[in-house]
C-alpha cells in the first residue's frame, strides 16, 4: 500500500501502461501511433503545466517551440550528421533560450497581454517556419530518421519506448521540482506576488525559469514527434496546439504532475473512442461534436481536473463506510 | 542604545495626495514600536516605504543589520530586504492559500535555501538535506505559536486567526533583527488578541528582536510598545511612551476631534 502511495512508483506504472502497446504481441501499429502521439503531448503539457499551473504564467506559443526543435533536430541529424544526442541538446537550448527572452517580456506583461504577446510570438516563427525554405522545407516540410544511438538505429517500437522513458523521467524532475524551495516559491509567486517578493522570491527570476523549464519540455516533446514521425511541416505547429497543450492541462489538473498525462491521454484518446463507435462514428465531424460536449461536461463537474476522480472515489467510499460504522453504533 | 531603523523626512505623494508627509522616527535595537493614527493616516503606506514596495519621493531609510552593518534601503529591490533581516506582515494577510501551513512558513525560509533549480529536479541529497533540517525549523515555529498540531492542513481552509499566525510564524524563520506587523489583532477576537500580544512580547524577548507595529486596537498598542508615534495626514503628531500619547491633546484631538468642532 505504501509502495503504491510512492510518486515514483506511480510515475513507473504509468510508464509500464504506456509501454502496454509494444509487449503486447499482435496490437496494430495505429495504436502505437496513437499512444506515442499522448507521449509527446504529454511531455509538452508537463512543461505547460509548469509554466501554466505552478507559476501562474501563460502561454500560447509553445506549440511554435516544440515546432523549432522538430525543424532543428531534423536539420541537424540529417542535413548536418550529428549525432542524435547532441542534435536534441541543440535543439533543446535553442527554444530554452528564446523562452528566457519571452519570459523577459512576462516581467512586463500578465494575463491577457502575456497569452497575445506569446500568440504573436507563436506565429511570427510559424510563418517563419513556411518561409525559411532551406531550412524547414516550407509548406511540404522536412523528413527525418528514427534517430541513431551508439550505431544503433532505433525502430519504431524503440523510439516509442525511449518516449515512455523519457515522460516518467520528466514526470519524476517536476515533481521533485514543485515540491522543493523552487517549487514553493514558484506557487507562491502564482498566488500571492506581495507575499512571494517580501519573503526574497525573486520574481524575475523564478519567472523566467518557469519559461525556460516550459521551453525545454516542448522542445523536447518536438524532438520526439519529428523522430518518431519522421516528418513535419508547418501546419501542426499552430495557436490551435498551444490552447490544445492548455485545454490538456487544465482538463487533466492545472498544478498536479499526472495532470499533464491524463489530460493527454483524454484529450489523444477521446476523439479515437468516439470514431471507433457504431453510427455516430462514421458521420464526420460528430465524434469530435460528442467529444467537444464531454470536455464541457468535465469542466462544469470537474473543474479541478479528471486526475482528482480517485480521490473523489476513494472519498466517497471511506465517507459511506464511517456512515455505516456509525448506523452500526 | 543602537538603532536598528532610522526613516528620515520620509514623504511620497499618489497623485495630489501626500500620503506621508516628511516623516522621521528611529527604532532601537529589541525595541517595540507602535505606529499609530486614524484611519488614511499613511501607516501602511510608511511599510510600503520601508519595505520597498512603494519608493518613497523623498527620504532615507536606514537598516542596520545584526552585524551592525548599515544599510540605505532606498532603491532596493523588494525581495532584497528580507535578506537583511527586516521582514512584514500583511494587513489583509498575504497567505499561499493553496500550500500546507508548513510550506508557507517554509516560504520565510526561502532566503536560505541553497538549491538552485537543477539540485532541486534532481533531488540533490544535500538539498534534501537542507529542506528536511528547515522543515524541522518550520516545525519548531510553528509549536511557537501554536499551529504544530495542524501543520500540514491547507493554509487556504484556516481561520482569520490562524491565517494571522502563520503569517507571524512566517516572518520568524529568517532570524530577523525587525519584524514589521501591520495591524497584527485585525479581525481577531479578544481571547485570540490577548494571547497575540504575549506572543508578540516573547518573540521581542526571546529572539532579541525588535518589532514595529500598526494597530488600530488600543489596548494592544498601549500595552505592548516601548514607545509609540502617533501620525495624521501623513504627518508626525506625537512620540513617546504610551502615557505620554494618551496625556498629548495633539493625539486626543486627532482621534477625538476638537472640542469646539464639535
Amino acid at each position: 500500500m505504501r509502495l503504491i502511495r510512492n510518486k515514483y512508483f506511480q510515475y513507473l506504472l504509468v510508464g509500464v501502461v504506456f509501454l502496454l502497446p509494444v509487449i503486447i504481441r499482435g496490437v496494430p501499429t495505429a495504436t502505437v501511433t496513437l499512444a506515442a502521439s499522448m507521449v509527446y503531448t504529454a511531455i509538452a503539457a508537463l512543461g505547460i503545466n509548469v509554466l501554466l499551473g505552478y507559476s501562474g504564467q501563460i502561454s500560447l506559443g509553445h506549440a511554435a517551440f516544440m515546432g523549432l526543435s522538430a525543424y532543428l533536430s531534423a536539420y541537424l541529424t540529417k542535413q548536418m550528421d550529428l549525432p542524435f544526442l547532441l542534435s536534441v541538446l541543440i535543439a533543446v537550448l535553442v527554444p530554452m533560450l528564446i523562452g528566457l527572452i519571452l519570459g523577459a517580456i512576462a516581467v512586463r506583461l500578465e494575463g491577457f497581454y502575456l497569452a497575445i504577446a506569446t500568440l504573436g510570438f507563436g506565429e511570427i516563427l510559424r510563418q517563419l517556419f513556411i518561409e525559411m525554405d532551406w531550412f524547414t522545407g516550407g509548406f511540404s516540410g522536412a523528413s527525418a530518421t528514427y534517430p541513431k544511438v551508439f550505431g544503433h538505429t532505433m525502430s519504431k517500437n524503440e523510439m516509442y519506448i525511449f518516449m515512455v522513458c523519457l515522460l516518467v523521467v520528466l514526470m519524476m524532475l517536476v515533481y521533485n521540482f514543485v515540491h522543493s524551495s523552487s517549487g514553493r516559491a514558484m506557487i507562491a509567486m502564482k498566488s500571492s506576488k506581495t507575499a512571494a517578493m517580501a519573503m526574497g522570491v525573486n520574481v524575475f527570476k523564478y519567472k523566467l525559469t518557469s519559461f525556460a523549464i516550459s521551453s525545454v519540455f516542448a522542445g523536447l516533446a518536438g524532438v520526439c514527434y519529428v523522430h518518431f514521425f519522421r516528418h513535419v511541416d508547418p501546419s501542426v505547429w499552430t495557436a490551435a496546439l498551444s490552447l490544445n497543450l492548455i485545454a490538456i492541462v487544465v482538463i487533466g489538473g492545472l498544478g498536479t504532475v499526472g495532470g499533464a498525462v491524463v489530460g493527454a491521454v483524454v484529450m489523444h484518446g477521446l476523439p479515437e473512442l468516439m470514431k471507433g463507435l457504431p453510427v455516430v462514428g462514421e458521420i464526420p465531424g460528430v465524434p469530435l461534436l460528442i467529444v467537444g460536449i464531454l470536455m464541457i461536461v468535465m469542466l462544469i463537474f470537474y473543474p479541478r481536473g479528471l486526475i482528482y476522480i480517485p480521490r473523489d472515489i476513494k472519498n466517497f467510499f471511506q465517507k459511506r463506510a464511517s456512515r455505516a460504522k456509525k448506523g452500526e453504533a | 542604545m543602537s538603532q536598528v531603523l532610522s526613516v528620515d523626512h520620509l514623504s511620497i505623494s499618489f497623485g495630489g495626495l501626500r500620503a506621508v508627509d516628511d516623516l522621521s522616527f528611529h527604532i532601537d535595537r529589541h525595541e517595540i514600536y507602535g505606529l499609530i493614527g486614524p484611519n488614511g493616516a499613511g501607516k501602511t503606506t510608511v511599510f510600503n516605504c520601508i519595505t520597498q514596495f512603494y519608493k518613497p519621493d523623498t527620504g532615507e531609510i536606514r537598516f542596520t543589520d545584526q552585524a551592525g552593518k548599515e544599510h540605505l534601503l532606498n532603491g532596493m529591490p523588494a525581495h532584497k530586504i528580507i535578506h537583511l533581516g527586516l521582514v512584514r506582515t500583511f494587513q489583509n494577510t498575504e497567505i499561499i492559500r493553496e500550500l500546507p501551513i508548513i510550506d508557507n512558513v517554509l516560504l520565510g525560509a526561502h532566503t536560505q535555501f541553497h538549491a538552485g533549480t537543477m539540485a532541486n529536479m534532481f533531488a540533490m541529497p544535500w538539498a534534501r538535506k537542507q529542506e528536511r533540517e528547515l522543515r524541522k525549523k518550520a516545525m519548531d515555529v510553528l509549536a511557537y505559536v501554536g499551529l504544530d498540531k495542524i501543520a500540514n492542513e491547507y493554509a487556504g481552509a484556516q481561520p482569520y486567526g490562524v491565517l494571522k499566525l502563520i503569517e507571524l510564524g512566517r516572518t520568524l524563520m529568517c532570524d530577523p533583527s525587525l519584524i514589521i506587523l501591520d495591524e497584527p489583532a485585525g479581525g481577531l477576537n479578544d481571547s485570540e488578541t490577548e494571547r497575540l500580544t504575549e506572543l508578540i512580547r516573547g518573540i521581542a524577548r526571546d529572539r532579541h528582536c525588535a518589532i514595529l507595529l500598526v494597530e488600530h486596537d488600543m489596548k494592544l498598542v498601549m500595552s505592548l510598545c516601548d514607545r509609540i508615534c502617533a501620525i495624521s495626514f501623513g504627518k508626525k503628531l506625537a512620540e513617546g511612551t504610551a502615557a505620554e500619547i494618551q496625556q498629548n491633546p495633539l493625539v486626543q484631538d486627532a482621534y477625538l476631534g476638537k472640542e469646539d468642532e464639535a
